[in-house]
């Protein structure tokens, strides 16, 4: 029990209470009254005086409820709050993780359905009702009210409710936040909470002061984070760093959900077309088991909603814990599916027979949407003065279509809108026109080699110079992966400085900078090879080829190429990102759940829409002219996306125990405190109910 | 038990006594339980043989003996003078001595209204049956006021007879007030000392005197004077309805006592009022004063009528 004003309440008990004995003991107030005779009421008074010991007490009956009733009032002017969470903070943030693992239905073990997120929600608003008020005789706005903001986060963040002290304000925010399916990031809501933590402003003469005495330093709001989660948070350990505060503020870890529930789901699911054989689909299907024992699932593909195929798969169970793990690694296990499907369809992936299984808490993770764009072969242009290596070696590539052009025929084509019909234009040695400072390269995805493309998309070139070797490349590049450059001498080197900001990466690299450059600002995606094959031992070798093959393969059907099975793919908690076709015009996007959206498109053709938060199909509507592989839906044209939860960290329902901050490892608190209590109007009512007994009674005395 | 708020003033004799009441009242008639000699020939039988219609007895004839009641019949068949005598039918004296200090001002009916109207009823039944009839207000006052007042005395009417005398009786009775104290020793002296005769002598008070009404009561009592004693309580005395911290403050003298009411105080308070008129009734049975304690709720025609008559007072 604390008291809020209990310094109010003891100077109105210090006058009161003698005032009250005071005024009973010297003035009994009593009512005159004319009778016949006071001679049998004197002897009366005499007998019942001379028999009665507890005459005095019975007298003081009403002395004693009126202290009573005296003392419950002064009580509850002192505002008694239960005391059920022992240190509160006067800012109060409250984040609340909706992430997808929220959505597991292990909220509270004793009911079934309630999921974690709803079982965080009552918490929180429990602790907003802990919040203290302010006192009913204190200054509003003089800090003695306990604020509190509300955070709901999953890989993105946002502010639900500013620093108030309006519980009603709170609770409606807390109630507000729905589940997503978005994976989990707390760097976000931490610095939206670091952002809005009460500062301490101060002249340059007070700092001086502060700093020869600290004990000066004016009283600052504590800071107290509440986490309402399940920990299954991967970069919890950025918390309370920066911090720089006098002291760490106080972090408190709600944890919901269960840490020994577990759940099956698709962590990892990918589509590839074959490169020489686009009409053979791969779906790769990856699953995690959290429970210790391995499990059997079966996992069924749908093509376009029709069941293609069953699996069964069994996954073997979560490893065990060691020491410093709470958690083993959940076993891991995946089916790959072969289909022929030339066609562009959506592909479906469940795992089958988990519903209402207790070990399957979470469900959002149990089934996966693909969208895969027709089969096609790309088509490849040429363009240059005759170059024996680079013809030879991409007409041995499975492409659709492959053309040689010149250069002359290039520039026509490009005036006449004819290049639509290249997935794909290799520059050799030769760079489009265009104006000084102009964009020469055109939307579109290009190779190029033995030119240096200008600013604003290339580099700024610095001339030949000597011979060289490429000393350096990114071996994780999709490109560069499965090739070596070793051995490439460059007959002549073309040194160039890429711009600072600019979206040019180096993919290889001379001793005196780029070699190879991937160009990518939206519109254009180019890997460009400055120096001159030609001029080295390059096409001698088998990288040469590879790079080629990949590099085709990397701009047409990866995930640098518009219409390839990975740019349909969107993660909740990210954007759906993309172009639509110049001259698009009434754009909208139609999420899985709640209204169409319509969206303008930049001059670029680009839209954005999100965050997304709900896993499914997203649809992007627009009439005008296609892009390629859109449907045609009347005059509209329609691009479907996918959107997965894919995420292991989520998948893995096991609620952390303990949270690893930068600084400590928070515990779990389990047993809520139910929070303050305002006792005072309980206490107002008591005391009436005395007044009330105490009035009876002096009406009802005859009787006592 | 509490001062009346509005209590009844009488004016006429029409609100002492009831009409319907008077027919009832002219059938009654004072009895004793001696018989009296009375100083006029009344309607009243005495043990004094005398000049009634009713014979007694004869006797010779003595020298002065009134000639009319010579029997002239004996004389012719005896040739001697006998006298007649009969049964001397006297008047009876109806003394009613009436409470008027404050103390009568209290309770709901009105006491010293009840008081009045007992008292106007009985001395109607005196006067209808050619009784002496007289009536004493007992209450200090001021000479100026009363001439006795300071003997405790508020003022007397007396040796009244007859029917037509009924209209004094009720202009004096609606002249009292209730005011004043008791001082029931000396006027019981007063009263004693100056009453002819001898009667009823009927006794209205709330006999709530702090001084005792042991000396007045065996003052009245005495010279062969039947006296009865009408103890008048309120309903509120002898059922207090009261509650809370009081100042209870004496009507007649302003003493107070400062009680908080509770539940054994009232107990106590019942069990002192029942002994006081325990008190009462065996002291005036010692005396031969017949004593009745009537509540003023009690209907007029139910005390006069029944108790009364029970009690041998009327007949």
């Amino acid at each position: 029990m604390t008291f809020t004003t209990p310094l109010l309440a003891a100077v109105v008990a210090a006058v009161a209470i003698p005032t009250l004995l005071i005024l009973y003991f010297l003035k009994l107030r009593r009512k005159p009254m004319e009778v016949s005779t006071t001679l049998l009421w004197k002897k009366a008074i005499m007998d019942i005086q001379a028999n009665a010991p507890f005459q005095k007490l019975r007298r003081n009956i009403l002395l004693i409820l009126q202290l009573i009733a005296l003392a419950v009032l002064i009580a509850a002017l002192a505002q008694p709050r239960t005391d059920r969470t022992a240190a509160l903070g006067e800012r109060v943030v409250i984040m609340l993780d909706r992430s997808a693992s929220m959505a597991a239905t292990d909220g509270d073990p004793g009911r079934d359905g309630l999921t974690r997120l709803e079982a965080a929600q009552r918490r929180a608003i429990e602790q907003v009702e802990a919040l203290r008020e302010p006192g009913l005789f204190s200054r509003t706005g003089a800090g003695t009210a306990d604020q509190a903001m509300v955070i709901a986060f999953d890989q993105s963040a946002e502010i639900i409710q500013p620093f108030t002290a309006d519980k009603r304000a709170l609770v409606d925010a807390i109630r507000s936040v729905r589940p997503t399916d978005a994976p989990t990031s707390i760097e976000e809501a931490y610095a939206l909470a670091r952002a809005q933590r009460p500062r301490l402003l101060l002249t340059e003469e007070q700092a001086d002061l502060l700093e020869d005495d600290p004990s000066v330093a004016p009283r600052m709001p504590t800071l107290v984070y509440h986490l309402f989660s399940d920990g299954r948070i991967p970069d919890a350990d950025i918390l309370m760093s920066e911090t720089d505060e006098l002291t760490a503020p106080e972090f408190v870890y709600h944890a919901v959900g269960d840490p020994g529930s577990h759940n099956i789901g698709i962590v990892a699911l990918r589509a590839e077309r074959a490169f020489d054989d686009p009409a053979r689909l791969s779906v790769f299907v990856g699953i995690e088991n959290t429970r210790p024992t391995e499990r059997r699932v079966d996992v069924e593909l749908l093509v376009e909603g029709t069941p293609a195929s069953v699996r069964a798969v069994t996954v073997p169970g979560a490893d065990p814990p060691s020491p410093g793990v709470t958690f083993g690694a959940p076993g891991a296990g995946g089916v790959v599916f072969e289909l022929r499907e030339p066609r562009g369809v959506e592909v479906r992936v469940r795992l089958a027979g988990l519903t209402g299984q207790p070990d399957n808490v979470l469900e959002s993770d149990d089934e996966g949407i693909l969208i895969v764009p027709p089969a096609r072969r790309s088509s490849l242009g040429l363009v240059t003065g005759g170059n024996l290596f680079l013809t030879e070696a991409l007409r041995g590539l499975p492409l659709g279509r492959f053309e040689t052009i010149s250069p002359q025929e290039y520039e026509s084509l490009r005036e006449q809108g004819g290049l639509g019909r290249f997935d794909v234009i290799v520059l050799d040695r030769y760079l489009p026109r265009a104006a000084e400072g102009e964009r020469v390269l055109d939307p579109g995805r290009y190779m190029s080699f033995g030119v240096v493309p200008p600013p604003p998309q290339g580099v700024e070139d610095l001339g030949e110079s000597g011979s060289g070797a490429i000393i350096d490349w990114r071996r994780n590049h999709p490109v560069l992966r499965s090739l070596t450059l070793d051995g490439v001498v460059l007959g002549r080197a073309r040194p160039a400085r890429i711009p600072d900001d600019s979206g040019v990466i180096s993919l290889a690299e001379t001793a005196e900078g780029p070699a190879i450059i991937e160009i990518s600002d939206g519109t254009v995606r180019a890997l460009s090879v400055l120096f001159d094959p030609g001029q080295s031992s390059w096409p001698f070798q088998v990288s040469f080829v590879v790079y080629l093959a990949s590099a085709v393969e990397y701009l047409t059907t990866g995930a640098g190429q518009a219409g390839g099975i990975g740019s349909r793919q969107i993660t909740p908690g990210g954007v759906l990102a993309d172009f639509v076709p110049q001259g698009a015009d009434r754009v909208r996007v139609v999420p899985p759940q709640g209204p169409a959206l319509d969206l303008e498109p930049g001059p670029d053709g680009r839209v954005v829409y999100g965050p997304i938060r709900h896993r499914g199909i997203y649809r992007l509507e627009w009439s005008g002219p296609p892009g390629e592989a859109d449907i045609a839906e009347g005059s509209r044209y329609t691009r479907f996306y996918a959107a997965n939860l894919l995420d292991g960290h989520e998948s893995d329902t096991r609620a952390a125990e303990e949270l690893g901050l930068s600084d400590r490892i928070v515990q779990a608190r389990r047993d809520e405190g139910r929070g303050l209590m305002e006792l005072w109007p309980w206490a107002v009512l008591l005391a009436l109910g005395i007044m009330m007994l105490e009035w009876w009674v002096y009406n009802r005395r005859v009787t006592l | 038990m509490l001062k009346s708020a509005n209590p009844t003033r009488p004016t006429t004799i029409d609100e002492l006594l009831d009409a319907r009441l008077v027919a009832r009242l002219s059938q009654l008639d004072l009895s004793s339980r001696k018989i009296f000699a009375g100083k006029l020939k009344g309607e009243r039988r005495s043990k004094k043989r005398g000049e009634s219609v009713e014979f007694a007895d004869h006797r010779p004839y003595a020298l002065g003996d009134d000639l009319r009641h010579i029997d002239w019949n004996i004389y012719g068949r005896l040739d001697r003078l006998f006298m007649k005598m009969f049964l001397e039918e006297e008047d009876l004296s109806l003394h009613i001595v009436i409470d008027a200090s404050a103390s009568g001002d209290t309770g709901e009916p009105n006491k010293f209204y009840y008081m009045q109207q007992v008292a106007m009823s009985m001395a109607y039944i005196g006067l209808v049956n050619l009784n002496r009839v007289a009536v004493t207000a007992l209450g200090t006052r001021d000479t100026a006021v009363a001439p006795m007042g300071d003997q405790g005395i508020a003022g007397t009417i007396r040796d009244l007879r007859g029917r037509r005398r009924t209209q004094d009786i009720a202009r004096f009775l609606c002249s009292l007030t209730p005011e004043g104290t008791t001082d029931f020793g000396r006027a019981a002296k007063r009263i004693a000392m100056t009453r002819r005769g001898k009667g009823i002598m009927l006794v209205l008070s709330d006999f709530f005197m702090k001084e005792g009404y042991e000396t007045g009561l065996r003052l009245l009592s005495g010279r062969g004077y039947d006296v009865f004693a009408l103890q008048i309580l309120s309903p509120q005395e002898v059922e207090p309805e009261i509650a809370g911290d009081l100042r209870l403050v004496d009507i007649e003298d302003q003493d107070h006592a400062e009680v908080t009411i509770s539940a054994p105080l009232l107990k106590k308070y019942k069990q002192n009022l029942s002994a006081y008129c325990e008190d009462l009734r065996t002291f005036c049975a010692r005396r031969e004063i017949t004593a009745l304690t009537i509540r003023t709720d009690t209907p007029i025609d139910t005390l006069i009528l029944d108790y009364m008559r029970k009690r041998g007072l009327l007949r």
